[in-house]
């Protein structure tokens, strides 16, 4: 089973390829707004280098966001064209659970800035068993400033929370000026590392899920502007 | 266009073989797919229009238009499959709009276009939806004679090209300020009629004088390009001048007035081309080429040396994915295919 894995949600370029629980190859490049330019070109060189065909892929998992609405497309687009030209399987995962499965603590905090001092981020319990992390969402994908996040958090303050992503150094200020315990993840499980999209790619189509490439698109967790701009002056309808 | 690397499925096509083109479109507020058999042949044009979307907020909204590009993209690429009763593995090549338009509307069809690229090994062309416009007209109208001069205006470019045959074109000129159709919107707007300008002044002018006031035509001597500039700055100072003096304005007359003005420019570099190209049709094309006074001053002009204009029939000036398969065919035959590294260009150029 050959997976192929996509991320354009945030600076970083992520694209690897995983044959049955053996990672074949793994880009994470941070190119900030050249995912346009440069991942197609990518895809076309992993297959060239490591001598595979696109046509013997059997699934592709693609980052959903949240992030850049420009850079989601463009990888979603992507999925959903070898989703459809191939007939094989395509599963949106979650920029945010893709930071958390990289990591191996109780208590998972990944943030991805949203610009003026709010982030993106979701919060997970790692369930752990003898071979494998399963994570629970306790709190679902959201846009929050970073000054309300203890509140969100407060029933949370005697577990050691592992905060991940460029902004940690940011919350962690926050967190521990409201009396909780924090640590912080390493560098390199900062971004939504590819081969951690591959892999948990892998899982859910190994269990049959998949998603619809038709209805298939970006975790916006944010209106257009001009739609908010226009609820505010007219209200909602 | 550089070719990155030729290593295709299959040995490219020439003209005697049926060439069979996928061609998709979102740099506005319609999503598009085509199925062109060499070219001019259409064998499905889908357009899903978002219009009503973009309605309540007095024009198209670029991140709403990007969303709504994402959701319509495959069911138009499948209905246009279906109704061509073509499949991926039957096309030749495919081909999507790289510019001008909206950025994020652009990289969705873009995008797509490199990915069939990539999984089916065939080529890739992106066209520049300029010239998708013009090869509406060859659509439309098959039987039209080459050589041929071709006037593209709208509120964007203002250009005069000349085709040898349909496989490439040179632009004899081209506007060095204002394109034509902004021209009519700045005067539309200071003359308080409203926007779109063109039409609005052209309404109006139908009531006015045209001689009334004899506002400068730009010459810019032996070459074939267009200034608009000086013009606009005319009327204003012109209208500032009356209103000072207190003298009424006649609207009606100033706008018939200017309007014949830059008819009277366009006109003259077109038939300053026809004597010097043997040519043997004339076709215009973009927003201002539906303007009637335009229309019926070239068509005058051109009957001196019998020659006959073409234009768009109104339901291939929207915009589509046909005509954007047509410049693609013609591509194909020049081997002008793009890299997987292309981008969109919002302010592309012909």
């Amino acid at each position: 089973m050959l997976t192929l894995a996509i991320d354009t949600s945030t600076d970083n370029l992520g694209l690897a390829l995983m044959e049955s629980g053996q990672l074949r190859g793994e880009y994470n490049l941070s190119l900030k707004r050249q995912h346009s330019e440069k991942l197609l070109p990518l895809i076309e060189q992993i297959f060239e280098l490591l001598g595979i065909q696109p046509r013997e892929l059997n699934g592709v998992a693609v980052a959903t966001g949240p992030g850049s609405f420009t850079g989601l497309r463009i990888g979603i687009t992507t999925a959903k064209l070898l989703g459809r030209i191939f007939s094989i399987p395509v599963k949106g995962i979650s920029t945010l659970e893709i930071m958390a499965a990289g990591i191996a603590e109780p208590y998972l905090l990944p943030l991805i800035d949203a610009r003026r001092k709010r982030v993106y981020c979701s919060f997970y319990q790692n369930l752990r068993t003898a071979n494998d992390n399963f994570l629970k969402e306790i709190y679902q994908p959201t846009a929050i400033s970073i000054a309300e996040l203890p509140e969100l958090l407060s029933n949370y303050k005697e577990k050691e929370i592992t905060l991940i992503g460029e902004k940690k150094k940011e919350v962690r200020r926050v967190l521990e000026a409201n009396a909780f315990s924090t640590r912080l993840a390493e560098a390199e499980s900062d971004l939504p590392r590819a081969a951690v999209l591959a892999r948990l790619g892998e899982n859910y189509f190994k269990t049959g899920q998949r998603d619809d490439i038709y209805q298939l698109k970006p975790a916006y967790l944010k209106k257009p502007q001009a739609e908010i701009n226009w609820q505010q002056k007219y209200g909602n309808n | 266009m550089g070719v990155g690397k030729l290593k295709f499925r299959d040995k490219l096509k020439d003209e005697s073989e049926d060439i069979y083109i996928l061609a998709l479109e979102s740099s506005c507020d319609e999503t598009a797919a085509a199925v062109n058999k060499n070219g001019l042949k259409v064998l499905a044009n889908v357009v899903s229009s978002q219009v009503d979307l973009h309605k309540k907020f007095g024009g198209v909204v670029p991140e709403i238009a990007s969303r709504k590009h994402l959701e319509l993209l495959l069911p138009v690429i499948d209905q246009a499959l279906a109704e061509a009763g073509i499949d991926f593995e039957d096309l030749d090549a495919v081909a999507s709009t790289s510019g001008p338009g909206l950025v994020g509307g652009l990289l969705v069809t873009l995008t797509a276009a490199k990915t069939i690229s990539l999984a089916l090994n065939i080529p890739l062309i992106g066209v520049n939806h300029i010239a998708g416009h013009i090869y509406a007209n060859f659509i439309a109208n098959p039987e039209i004679k080459k050589p041929l001069l071709c006037l593209t205006i709208s509120g964007g470019h203002t250009d005069l090209l000349y085709f040898e045959d349909l496989r490439g074109y040179k632009i004899l000129g081209r506007t060095v300020d204002d394109a034509a159709g902004e021209a009519f919107d700045k005067i539309s707007r200071f003359l308080g009629l409203g926007y779109p300008g063109g039409p609005a002044i052209e309404k109006a002018a139908r009531a006015g004088n045209e001689m009334a006031v004899d506002f400068p035509r730009a010459d810019l001597g032996d070459s074939y390009n267009f200034s608009f500039s000086g013009l606009k700055t005319a009327v204003m100072n012109y209208v500032n001048n009356e209103e000072q003096r207190g003298n009424e304005l006649k609207i009606n007359d100033l706008a018939a007035s200017f309007q014949k003005a830059v008819v009277d420019s366009l006109t003259a570099n077109l038939l300053q081309a026809v004597e010097k190209y043997d040519v043997e049709s004339v076709v215009l094309s973009g927003g201002v080429a539906a303007n009637q006074r335009l229309r019926s001053y070239i068509e005058e002009k051109l009957e001196e040396h019998n020659l006959k204009l073409y234009y768009p029939p109104l339901e291939l000036c929207t915009d589509n994915a046909a005509m954007i398969g047509a410049v693609a065919y013609y591509q194909y035959l020049e081997r002008d295919f793009a890299p997987l590294s292309i981008s969109a260009d919002p302010s592309l150029k012909l």
